[in-house]
């Protein structure tokens, strides 16, 4: 199983198993990381699962819809490495990734 | 602008004003007997209403659940394979119309929700602060600015959020008393031939209006949605129509209610609203603890899918779900002493919104309109306090919750 990192507002950084298949919303939820709020439940339909994600991941991430870009803009904290975690699903692909919960809205 | 015919009731004495009581309860406080069912289990066999003393939704065919612990809330409203809003369609889909997503499950929910999800982004509903809120919001106070007292409610919060929709569609002046009475009269449910009425005439009225914007476009919201284009095509008659038919409800009533709570909570307690009055960067908590101590909104409905346990109860599919949002809010392991309204409280989300692919798809509105009405009571109404001469508000109801009168004195 893939192993990502994830820091937190805090700025503590913890290593998750991440089970292919789930998104990486789902494994920072699942694993208790509660300031990941997820309202929507993982369907892009709110901003509330912003995180960056490492640069060097970006070839391995799906790419972004229309959708997800238009959530992305109504974040104050958006950069290019701006993500919504529901839309990341994990693959083999993304082990090592990283990822920082963006500042809340 | 518009040549388009608008039909009241054929019943003009009918008062579609007069039935929020049996149809949304006036119960003073619903939370100590929701916390008792919280205390004795997270699912109850039972419907919401005849709990609390009103008549009942009645669905003799099926078995209807009571939800009211926090985890069994949260699954309800997000396990969309064993929760479905199809329970809606005997409701809000009877007189809104089937095309109302609030009664769809996803994919199909997901794909016309998306149009309306856009247009309501924060980044885009901000410009009405300006444009329409504010001006609403001015015109309203002037009214009374003068006088140095009001009741806020039947002169300011009751009236914002509808003028505010108005504008939005650029209804016609002349069109607004009548369509607000079909617009309320909608959710007239204990008397159903007035609420198929009000639906069958708002509905007549939205597709010649319709027809009208996509002859004669302008800059407001059936315009845009009017001319709007799915793949190729325009956005189905149904879909459009129920979601305009839904929007004085879910836009205008809700916004009511939250604004009353919210301006009642501060006038209950001075010390926190001086605070704002010092800090208005307190503004935005303000909004989410008023919304979570005492939300407009406090039941959903949801419909088991399949056979599902939840809390530990077996739940035949077809079963009726009342998911008790106002049970989740005041959850003593969610929020520390959950009956005191306090700004100052560590910050959780609410459920006020609900949760889920259904989640507010109006919330950033509903936030730019309590703020702008929160300034404008900041700015325009010094010293702001209750009038000792009338009776304080009392927020009521087990549905849906509100105070009627909110009689106050200013400073001219």
């Amino acid at each position: 199983m893939p192993l990502i990192s994830v820091t937190t507002r805090s700025g503590d950084t913890h290593e998750l198993n991440a089970e292919p298949g789930l998104s990486i919303m789902e494994v920072i939820r699942d694993a208790g990381f509660d300031e990941l709020l997820a309202l929507c439940g993982g369907c892009c339909s709110c901003a509330t699962c912003h995180v960056k994600v490492d640069p060097a991941f970006a070839d391995a991430l799906p790419t972004m819809s229309q959708d997800e870009d238009d959530l992305l803009d109504s974040s104050s904290h958006r950069d290019s490495s701006s993500r919504l975690s529901c839309q990341l699903i994990v693959t083999e692909a993304l082990a090592g990734l990283h990822v920082t919960i963006a500042a809340e809205d | 602008m518009t040549m388009v015919a608008i039909r009241d009731f054929d019943d003009a004495t009918y008062d579609p004003f007069a039935s929020d009581e049996i149809n949304f309860g006036d119960i003073r406080d619903p939370y100590p007997l929701i916390a008792e069912w919280r205390a004795a289990a997270p699912v109850l066999e039972g419907d919401y209403r005849p709990k609390m003393g009103l008549v009942s939704a009645s669905y003799p065919d099926r078995k209807m659940f009571t939800v009211v612990g926090t985890a069994e809330i949260l699954k309800a409203l997000t396990d969309t394979e064993h929760f479905s809003n199809a329970g809606y369609k005997f409701n809000l889909g009877a007189t809104f119309g089937d095309g109302s997503i609030s009664t769809m499950d996803n994919p199909e929910h997901g794909r016309w929700r998306r149009i309306f999800q856009k247009i309501f982004l924060p980044q885009y509903v901000k410009t009405w602060g300006e444009t329409i809120v504010d001006p609403v919001v001015r015109q309203l106070m002037d009214r009374f600015l003068d006088r140095g007292t009001a009741d806020l409610v039947e002169e300011f919060t009751l009236l914002y959020p509808f003028e505010v929709i108005y504008r939005q569609l650029a209804l016609p002046a002349s069109d607004v008393k009548t369509f607000q009475r079909l617009a309320i009269g909608q959710t007239d449910y204990m008397h159903w031939d007035k609420a198929t009425e009000a639906g069958h005439k708002l509905g007549e009225y939205f597709v010649a209006l319709i027809e009208d914007r996509r002859r004669n476009p302008g800059d407001d919201l059936v315009s845009l949605l009017a001319n709007t284009e799915v793949e190729g095509e325009y956005l189905p008659e149904l879909v459009l129509v129920s979601f305009l038919r839904q929007l004085m409800n879910a836009a205008g009533d809700t916004t009511y209610r939250g604004t009353s709570v919210l301006l009642t909570a501060l006038l209950e307690n001075p010390d926190q609203f001086d605070a704002i009055r010092r800090d208005r960067g307190l503004i935005p908590q303000a909004i989410e603890e008023a919304l979570r101590w005492d939300g407009p909104v406090a039941v959903q409905l949801r419909m088991a899918a399949t056979d599902v346990e939840l809390g530990g109860v077996p739940i035949p599919a077809g079963s009726l779900l009342d998911v008790v949002a106002g049970a989740a809010n005041r959850d003593p392991q969610v929020f520390a002493d959950p009956d005191k309204f306090d700004i100052f409280r560590e910050r959780r989300p609410h459920f006020s919104f609900s949760r889920g692919p259904h989640i507010c798809v109006g919330q950033h509105l509903a936030r730019v309109e309590m703020t702008r009405a929160l300034h404008a009571v900041l700015d325009h109404l010094p010293n702001l306090r209750f009038d000792p001469d009338k009776p304080r508000p009392e927020i009521r109801g087990s549905m849906m919750r509100v105070p009627k009168h909110l009689h106050v004195r200013f400073d001219r």
